[in-house]
């Protein structure tokens, strides 16, 4: 049976219903009445894992709004992209919040920029837009111009929760930070040192990153791409390069796919060690920080000794990459991770020998594998709570397909489950990279770039991935009719995973919170956009 | 312990004795104006307007290149048709104003061909770097000595230059060493190193922190987007643009992100005890 007939059967939908826009994407329209019934199908039947959720404005060509959903499908080796059109006359959908958490933030930024209602939301509070922000104004429609200033209104403080009883106290956090992290508001009920709750509030370092993607060339849009999240350059750089190279139906040679494995691979490590040595900095183990922290500096030295730019901006290319590397290069690039391999195996020793260490990470900031199921966590977070799963493997891009790898996975959703994903992935990545060396497809002049075409096709839209180092990010970007861009919807797994670290920090002390926030090390800004 | 203490010993110090000493691959383009026709092809190679051609008249036309919003992406030096556009090698690129991150080479046209022949370059507009430098000694009157309090404030960035100012605190670069450290509380800071561009939602908070400094509070933006807004361009619905949209800049350390000697250098030019230049343009004469 084909794919498109086996999703078809599960959905209780006519084959030919269900659209294969192209390898890997599958789509179907339905009517909005039907998003639930058919959200329970997805989950039950197809095991599908909720991706993304957003609206597209398309009353211009058709008349009306889009919401839309992105489903992985990891069973069949498959996205699945749902569709319901909104009348702007009755600008609401209903809700799958109530059943399905992980639709929580989507649905409620879905109405804070196009203004489209999730009827039946629980919790219908804004997200995106803070308090000063007018109503009726929805930044992501096409009516509302990217450079409108909108004057601030007086508006109710955003309402947390309130703590009462003998002893107990909300802490407020932020936005602006004792440390050199990014900006966010954390407010805590404490009785003492116990965590009670903690309440989130983000957006501060809201950009307008998704309707600025609207006004640039798509051909300088990869650049905005790598300031989505500034620890993730690669990985938003290939998740934008793979939509449009879909879209244009341009396949990178075997050369450049091969080197962008390289290029995330070594966002991976860079950044699984500056974590590792960011919980030892925590818990004031200054030993092993300044050890990760030096080794975090000689990847990223090795970076812009290889590629010109220590985070790799400028590299991925839309058809391949701006530059190759040179044969003394990747010899470089092979000693230098040989002897990273022994300095970190070193480092995780230093750690899991250290008593005082354990003290701190184990049992701490626990998210149970129910929680992480019913949150829809993804990526390193899922994974230290026993889900496995993992783009790279689920829906290979690039020359992932046919290497050898193992997706690790932990059972014990505490800070140390998190770290040990880490370092276990660590060695996958270092097993990776040496294997991809191994069969690197030889240097030629035009081997590390396809030529892309001067247009891309009108009114259409495709999906781009990559599992980066915190998770699956994506990139749904649509063309208009002259085929510019006409939105892009960037997902980055930190805005899937915020809600976790609410479930995994109650019941632990104030003093733990760092640790268990770093252990995670969401982004802010990738969250924001 | 012993093992600690025993490999303590054999890594040694790392710490490098002279940062400013490296010389990247790439630094900021550098357009030799000498060799330029004016032809606008870099201008369009540019995602964030660094690069901008105008004509002031009819046979004029004027080519300017501002560090203050070049995330060095290199396009433009592929671009280039006539190979003008080159590397600057140096780490010390830092100004006291926007118009001293820029430069301006003038242009007469041809009007047959459409070919710019260089003129000159135009007078920087505002004070020069010498005299921006007496400025900010003045203004600090020696009051910071030798030890400089610094409060980071991320107003919008994407990370990418907080990940660069936490590097200057690992034990190669080591900014404890030059006196400077980084505090919790703008109660505290001598020095905002701010990020941006700022956004509408940290607006607020960023003029709060400005407020709870002490005097004389320096600033210094950090980045592309911290100069200029960078590639998330100004005056959009959610972002302002550069920090000194809304606070007054002593300092611009540009850079998509700037390296960390960039930034370690931006704060000793804060100190008044190193002098600000365009570290690029030098370096590539």
């Amino acid at each position: 049976m084909s794919v498109v007939s086996t999703v078809a059967t599960a959905l209780g939908v006519a084959e030919e219903v269900v659209r294969e826009v192209r390898a890997g994407e599958l789509a179907l329209e339905v009517e909005r009445s039907n998003l639930p019934a058919l959200a329970d199908r997805v989950f039950l039947g197809l095991e599908g894992r909720l991706l993304s959720l957003f609206a597209s404005d398309e009353r211009q060509a058709t008349g009306r709004f889009v919401v839309r959903q992105v489903w992985s499908l990891p069973g069949h080796r498959t996205f699945l992209h749902v569709a319901a059109p909104i009348d702007p006359a009755l600008p609401s959908f209903p809700s799958i919040s109530a059943k399905y958490p992980v639709a929580n933030w989507f649905e409620r930024e879905v109405m804070d920029l196009f203004g489209l209602v999730p009827e039946g939301h629980p919790n219908l509070a804004r997200v995106a837009l803070h308090d000063d922000w007018p109503e009726g104004a929805w930044p992501l429609r096409k009516d509302f111009p990217a450079d409108r200033i909108v004057p601030r209104v007086q508006g109710d403080f955003h309402p947390f929760r309130p703590v009462t009883g003998e002893g107990v106290f909300q802490v407020p956090v932020g936005p602006v930070h004792a440390g050199i992290i990014e900006p966010g508001h954390f407010r805590f009920g404490v009785a003492g040192e116990p965590i009670l709750y903690l309440q989130l509030r983000l957006f501060y370092v809201h950009k307008g990153t998704e309707k600025r993607f609207e006004r640039l060339p798509w051909r300088h849009g990869v650049f905005l791409a790598e300031s989505i999240s500034g620890d993730t350059s690669v990985g938003h750089a290939l998740a934008y390069a793979h939509a449009i190279e879909r879209l244009a139906n341009v396949e990178p040679p075997p050369r450049a796919r091969a080197l962008r494995v390289v290029l995330l691979e070594l966002e991976r490590l860079y950044n699984h060690t500056a974590d590792i040595g960011g919980v030892a900095t925590d818990v004031a183990f200054s030993v092993a920080a300044s050890r990760a922290q030096t080794l975090r500096e000689g990847l990223l030295r090795l970076q812009d000794d290889l590629f010109g730019s220590r985070l790799m901006r400028s590299v991925v290319a839309l058809g391949g990459l701006r530059r190759d590397v040179s044969p003394e290069g990747l010899i470089k690039l092979r000693k230098h991770l040989e002897h990273f391999g022994k300095e970190f195996d070193d480092l995780i020793r230093l750690l899991n020998d250290a008593g005082s260490f354990g003290d701190r990470v184990d049992g701490t900031g626990i998210l149970t594998q129910q929680a992480a199921r019913d949150l829809g966590i993804v990526g390193m977070a899922a994974r230290a709570s026993g889900l496995d799963m993992d783009l790279r493997r689920d829906h290979p891009h690039d020359a992932y397909e046919g290497l050898r790898f193992e997706v690790p996975v932990e059972q014990g959703g505490d800070v140390r489950a998190r770290l040990t994903v880490r370092a276990r992935e660590v060695a996958q990545s270092l097993s990776i990279v040496r294997q991809v060396l191994d069969a690197m497809p030889p240097l030629s002049s035009a081997s590390f770039r396809h030529p892309m075409p001067t247009r891309l096709p009108p009114r259409a839209s495709a999906l781009g991935w990559a599992e980066a180092w915190r998770g699956p990010c994506t990139h749904w970007i649509a063309t208009d009719e002259r085929g510019e861009i006409a939105r892009v919807k960037i997902t980055d797994p930190s805005f899937l995973n915020w809600p976790g670290i609410v479930q995994a920090v109650p019941g632990n002390i104030i003093p733990d919170f760092p640790v268990i926030n770093k252990s995670f090390n969401f982004s802010y800004s990738g969250n924001d956009r | 312990m012993f093992s600690i203490i025993a490999k303590s010993v054999k890594i040694g110090v790392l710490t490098e004795a002279h940062p400013f000493d490296t010389q990247p691959s790439f630094g900021f383009p550098v357009i030799d104006f000498s060799r330029c026709v004016a032809c606008d092809d870099c201008e369009r190679a540019c995602p964030t307007g660094a690069i901008r051609t105008a004509r002031p008249g009819p046979a004029r036309k004027t080519v300017t290149l501002s560090y203050a919003a070049c995330i060095q992406c290199r396009e433009c030096v592929d671009a280039c048709p006539e190979k003008a556009i080159g590397a600057s090698h140096g780490v010390e690129v830092a100004a006291y104003t926007r118009e001293q991150l820029a430069r301006t080479g003038s242009f007469d046209v041809d009007s047959a061909t459409g070919r710019g022949a260089f003129v000159n370059l135009e007078v920087q507009p505002g004070p020069t770097l010498n005299e921006s430098a007496d400025r900010l000694r003045e203004r600090i009157q020696g009051r910071l000595g030798r030890s400089l309090h610094v409060r980071q404030v991320d107003a919008g960035s994407c990370n990418g230059c907080e990940a660069e100012i936490a590097a200057t605190t690992n034990p190669l670069y080591d900014l404890e060493r030059f006196g400077v450290h980084l505090v919790a509380s703008p109660r505290h800071a001598d020095v905002l190193l701010v990020t941006g561009p700022v956004t509408r939602n940290m607006e607020i908070a960023l003029r709060r922190t400005y407020e709870a400094a002490p005097d004389p509070r320096i600033v210094v933006a950090v980045g592309a987007c911290g100069c200029s807004g960078g590639i998330f361009g100004e005056a959009t619905y959610a972002a302002l643009g550069g920090v000194d949209r809304v606070l007054p800049v002593d300092v611009y350390v540009p850079g998509c992100p700037p390296r960390p000697q960039a930034i370690l250098n931006g704060l000793l030019v804060a100190m008044g005890i190193r002098e600000a230049r365009l570290g690029a343009v030098a370096a590539s004469k």
